[in-house]
């Protein structure tokens, strides 16, 4: 036997070899060191390349469960099908952007009940819970309908208005909410925003907003619009060391990009953020907190997994005035800062 | 006819993989993969793993093609050198790792990345061999010269080397 061919030693080491080439192969090896030689360096070429490739890999996440795409297998057959997976990304994403806001911290949403505008202070909206009588001009929602079932179309209608309006305060939690006494105490017609995210243009939607702003800060921005983030503006500036100790670890984010600043949430499950700079004009935002705290459905978790990531022990959500696309690239690069 | 539900457990991360290093967007990745598998339950296909990685292919193509076409904010991901030569040697930059990685598998011929990728995936010679229309005796060395030109490419792009071999 003539030395062995790459071809062959890389069939071998795959396992590939028929039994009768690999019994002559190893028989071969046995006595010759140039191919024993060569098979070593074909292995650690081997290793070296999968290696590679490793380490060019998605985040791994869950499938969803199969019957899940069973019943929409015919919808996806349609061409649209990737455009509307995009659109009902985009609503998740609204729903959770408003939900992960409304949480107290015991991982509850505040109730409907305490929206009423008198009765939200500056810090405390996220402490709130249901007061036991129901205000006389407002109907309690009942709970099955609380963030499970968010009406997306309510959220901007209302979130696209709050710059304009004087009241209602911090009513991201009411167009959370699909409550029509929520509607009554903020009478939202459709509004541009709402009208737009009725087109097809949901993709680039992203909602932000802060758990607790002193004054309606949430916003709707669309497609990339050149708007500096605004919310979560009230929340209080921190240092890293408090970040990472609200945390109990190091805060995430993109290390390539710079941090212009930590700010920690109103509540006290630890929620930070932390803004950086993909340049001059735009600022994305990397929400944190502990995963401990929120979030604990598995459902739900599947559905956050298109704008929020897991990373470590924190759950990281992200907003800027970028596109879905690209606040997701971002998201595959958030990592503990350096 | 394979169990679609066994396909689906064992293959769905192959598959996503497989995707990802062809469109790049772990999102998207995950969305053809889940398209692959519900069209697999539409067709029936007779071999079900093999069927899938076809379709995937097509479909990434696909992709690639509208990708190139809306290529817009994207770009401003791809993080200047400079400013990543700062971050500690023991923390390289995980995105900058893939980006070499990608631009590595960029100088495969179409079918020594195909072949490559489908190993990685968990295909066997034979199912490569039935989707490159490749000979069989033939994968091992196409995959022997993917891993070669893929290191070699990879390592010339580390030295900041323009120059990859090609033969």
């Amino acid at each position: 036997m003539s030395h062995v061919d790459e071809g062959t030693l890389h069939a071998y080491l795959d396992g590939e070899l028929p039994s009768s080439e690999r019994a002559a192969l190893e028989e071969h090896l046995a006595q010759c060191t140039t191919c024993r030689a060569a098979l070593a360096d074909e292995r650690a070429l081997r290793e070296r390349a999968s290696a590679l490739l490793g380490s060019a890999r998605p985040i791994e996440r869950s499938a969803p469960p199969l019957e899940q795409l069973r019943r929409s297998a015919q919808a996806r057959r349609s061409p649209w099908y990737v455009r509307r997976s995009f659109a009902w990304a985009a609503s998740i994403a609204l729903a959770l952007g408003a939900g992960y806001l409304l949480r107290s911290p015991t991982g509850e949403v505040a109730a409907p009940g305490s929206q009423q505008p008198s009765s939200v202070g500056p810090t405390i909206v996220a402490t709130t819970r249901a007061p036991t009588a129901p205000p006389p001009e407002q109907k309690p929602t009942a709970p099955a309908q609380r963030r499970t079932t968010p009406r997306v179309p309510r959220v901007p209608a209302e979130l696209g208005r709050a710059s304009e309006k004087a009241a209602p305060p911090a009513d991201v939690v009411a167009a959370a909410l699909p409550s029509r006494e929520a509607s009554n105490a903020a009478p939202a017609p459709d509004s541009v925003a709402q009208q737009r995210l009725k087109d097809t243009r949901l993709e680039a939607v992203v909602v932000r907003g802060s758990a607790a702003p002193a004054r309606p800060e949430a916003s709707v921005f669309v497609d990339g619009a050149t708007v500096q983030p605004v919310t979560a503006k009230s929340w209080a500036v921190i240092d890293r060391r408090l970040a990472k100790s609200l945390l109990g670890q190091e805060p995430v984010g993109i290390p390539a990009l710079a941090v212009r600043s930590f700010r920690r949430g109103p509540g006290r499950d630890g929620t930070i953020v932390v803004e950086q700079a993909l340049d001059s004009a735009t600022v994305i935002q990397i929400f944190q907190r502990p995963a401990s705290t929120s979030l604990n459905d598995a459902a739900e978790r599947q559905r956050a997994d298109h704008f929020g990531r897991f990373i470590g022990r924190l759950r990281v959500e992200i907003a800027g005035p970028v596109s879905a696309d690209s606040l997701n690239r971002l998201l595959e690069q958030v990592e503990p800062l350096p | 006819m394979d169990d679609i539900a066994e396909v689906y457990r064992n293959t769905y991360p192959a598959l996503v993989r497989f995707l990802y290093r062809k469109v790049w967007d772990a999102e998207r990745a995950e969305d053809l993969a889940q398209e692959a598998f519900a069209r697999a339950l539409v067709h029936r296909p007779e071999k079900t793993r093999g069927w899938l990685f076809v379709v995937a292919a097509n479909m990434a193509r696909d992709e690639a093609r509208r990708a190139a076409r809306e290529k817009r904010h994207l770009t401003l991901l791809k993080s200047e050198p400079d400013a990543v030569h700062t971050v500690p040697e023991d923390q390289i930059d995980a995105d900058t790792q893939q980006t070499r990685v990608r631009a590595a598998l960029d100088q495969l011929t179409p079918r020594d990345r195909e072949a490559l990728l489908l190993w990685d995936a968990g295909m066997s010679y034979d199912e490569i061999a039935a989707q490159t229309g490749l000979a069989r005796g033939a994968i091992g060395t196409t995959l022997a010269r993917a891993r070669r030109r893929l290191v070699e490419a990879y390592d010339a792009g580390q030295e900041g080397g323009q120059h990859v071999a090609r033969g």
